[in-house]
């Protein structure tokens, strides 16, 4: 059997692309890494295995603890783990959910092919930078006053529908239809919401970022066609979260279970794991105020959609409907989700045990649902040929479009990546890298547009710093649990 | 009292040290400004907070998210954070006051919160030492 070792954690090869860390110790569950070799390198560097193996701590944990092919060091739960904890008899974890909840990305497709849009790159990332609030303090794109973010917290876009920030096209194509049924605006705290009302529209900073695309590979043209994608065309992604108002939310309930359930928390090799047991007063109330923060991630990021098109009106002197923007789709990144899954046995490692359907909250912390074709909970305009998947690459670097693969429910629970992944801190980044001179290099070489709050902000992104996209979206292709539908490229990005 | 900001593959870590906990809270306050901007100008008006927890790392916790709460609500940035830290009925408390530099005159990103991730707070020959990851 092939084995490698990082730090003293030992992996054993299952098959190609699949690496096991075996039940030891306290670990209720082996935990599993999905990656290359190349991959498995960079992923041995940090501190991301023992971040796995603490996961697999977690009470109630099914399955196994599984890292994607992107993941890295985090805090507490890996960045680009899942782990499903049974939803009757595990537990809930807000830190393995991420403080920022629903951060996640979404693409809007357009009619506009390169060709519109050369020419105008200057004009429309100063646009986008003087209209899309970002940066701290930047404010948002509505003033929300108690009442707003009341509606938004329990009514997600159907409040952006009834206030003319969408269509009904725009719910059609969201997961949830861009509402969470379980949302609890009453479990969000005041703190939370008084962080929240001056932020909703607004990108924020570090990785989030709103980037114009094109299309230039298209790898499977029915599900391409059924995405509305074809090669040149122009395509818009919008990368942000819940802002102030979920950091905030997890916080609150990091400290109340913390207090609440320190016996727990005791047995759990690291604090920034607290969890609250299922069917605890604190597991329901988290579960709902996660879910209202999921509700104003999806408006956050319809506001800031929805004046994309309003500057590409002004930009191009035609109605956005005209232009034909809608959304394509909408994946949340950190989010715990009761779901069903069928679990017990191991198909993918060559168990027989019986297999039953059960259900789970699948914690999927910088990584996203990749449901398969045929699933009931991808919207139907997708349901034929899969969900929708968004991998953005750095901004230097092409992101990819994928669809739920047939293997996710088996290896996955239904997950795979969600970006590049860092590779670099970013103390480092600014020792190796300047942002004007990042700047000056993607516009002259590549003819890419950046445009941010500072210099610094540019070089703690540069494209340096991420890991190899095409390698990380490889491997999910070839497991099959996110199939490679289409690439995009840079052309205008503002970051905040 | 002094810190230090330490690299951290996602996030940014601050390691501080100081005579006693009050300076060395301050000072990783201090590092989580640092973490947020790069120039800090002395424009501001000095406000006051206290926070009480059952517990050294509680605490640590609580000041930073409350520091974190105060610049959103607030509209400014914490800087040049003094604190001093006491035990009283079974729980600790600590009474610090930053200077709130107006989000307009400073170019700052967002520390989202305060994580519990490898946190120490630990007595040394000279004083104190703590080490806190931020999530950017």
């Amino acid at each position: 059997m092939t084995t490698r070792e990082f730090d003293g954690i030992t992996l054993e090869r299952v098959r190609e692309h699949v690496w096991e860390i075996p039940r030891e110790g306290d670990m209720r569950v082996p935990a599993r890494v999905l990656a290359s070799e190349s991959l498995l390198e960079q992923i041995g560097d940090d501190k991301t295995l023992q971040q796995l193996k603490n996961a697999t701590h977690l009470p109630g944990m099914t399955g196994h603890a599984v890292c994607m092919p992107d993941g890295h060091q985090g805090y507490g739960f890996p960045v680009g783990g899942v782990g499903a904890t049974d939803a009757k008899t595990g537990c809930i974890s807000p830190g393995a959910v991420g403080y920022d909840i629903n951060c996640g990305v979404r693409m809007m497709r357009t009619n506009l092919t390169y060709d519109d849009v050369r020419g105008h790159e200057e004009e429309l990332v100063e646009a986008l930078f003087a209209n899309v609030p970002s940066g701290l303090g930047g404010g948002g794109i509505v003033e929300g006053d108690r009442d707003t973010v009341e509606a938004v917290l329990s009514r997600g876009v159907d409040w952006a529908l009834e206030e003319g920030w969408a269509v009904p096209d725009d719910l059609e194509h969201c997961e949830d239809e861009g509402r969470r049924p379980d949302a609890d605006p009453d479990a969000v705290s005041q703190k939370a919401k008084d962080r929240g009302k001056n932020q909703l529209g607004s990108l924020g900073s570090g990785n989030h970022f709103l980037e114009v695309q094109r299309v230039t590979d298209v790898y499977r043209e029915d599900v391409a066609d059924a995405y509305g994608l074809e090669p040149d065309q122009v395509v818009v992604l919008i990368h942000c979260g819940s802002r102030g108002l979920g950091h905030q939310t997890c916080t609150d309930y990091l400290r109340k279970i913390e207090k609440r359930h320190g016996d727990l928390l005791a047995e759990l090799p690291d604090k920034e794991l607290a969890a609250a047991p299922a069917g605890s007063e604190l597991a329901e109330a988290y579960y709902g105020a996660m879910c209202a923060c999921i509700n104003f991630a999806w408006v956050n990021r319809q506001l800031i959609m929805h004046r994309v098109r309003q500057v590409f009106e002004r930009v191009f002197d035609r109605s956005w409907e005209s232009m034909d923007m809608h959304l394509l789709y909408d994946v949340a990144h950190n989010i715990a989700k009761k779901e069903v899954h069928e679990v017990g046995g191991d198909p993918a490692g060559g168990g027989d045990a019986d297999r039953e359907e059960r259900e789970l909250y699948v914690h999927r912390k910088g990584a996203t649902r990749a449901f398969p074709a045929g699933h009931p909970e991808v919207p139907t305009a997708y349901r034929d040929v899969g969900q929708p998947i968004i991998i953005p690459g750095s901004m230097g670097a092409g992101s990819y479009v994928l669809r739920g693969g047939e293997a996710s429910m088996d290896l996955t629970f239904g997950s795979t990546a969600h970006g590049a992944g860092r590779l670099m801190s970013r103390t480092q980044a600014k020792n190796e890298f300047w942002g004007e001179t990042v700047r000056d290099e993607l516009r002259d070489q590549q003819h890419v547009y950046v445009k941010a709050q500072s210099g610094a902000t540019v070089a703690e992104e540069a494209p340096g710093v991420y890991k190899d996209v095409d390698e990380v979206v490889r491997v999910s292709d070839e497991l099959g649990i996110g199939d490679k539908v289409a690439r995009t490229y840079p052309v205008c990005n503002i970051k905040g | 009292m002094s810190f230090e900001l330490r690299p951290h593959t996602a996030d940014v870590a601050v390691a501080a040290s100081g005579e006693s906990l009050g300076e060395t809270f301050a000072a990783v306050a201090d590092g989580l400004a640092a973490a947020t901007c790069d120039e800090i100008p002395e424009t501001g008006e000095r406000f006051s907070l206290s926070v009480r927890a059952e517990g050294l790392e509680a605490l640590l916790f609580d000041y930073l998210d409350q520091l974190i709460y105060e610049r959103d609500v607030r509209g400014v940035l914490p800087v040049a954070n003094e604190a001093t830290v006491r035990e009283a009925d079974g729980a600790w408390v600590i009474e610090a006051s930053a200077r709130g530099v107006p989000f307009a005159d400073v170019t700052a990103r967002d520390v989202k919160a305060v994580t519990y991730s490898e946190m120490r707070v630990e007595r040394t020959d000279d004083g104190w030492e703590a080490y806190v990851v931020l999530d950017v």
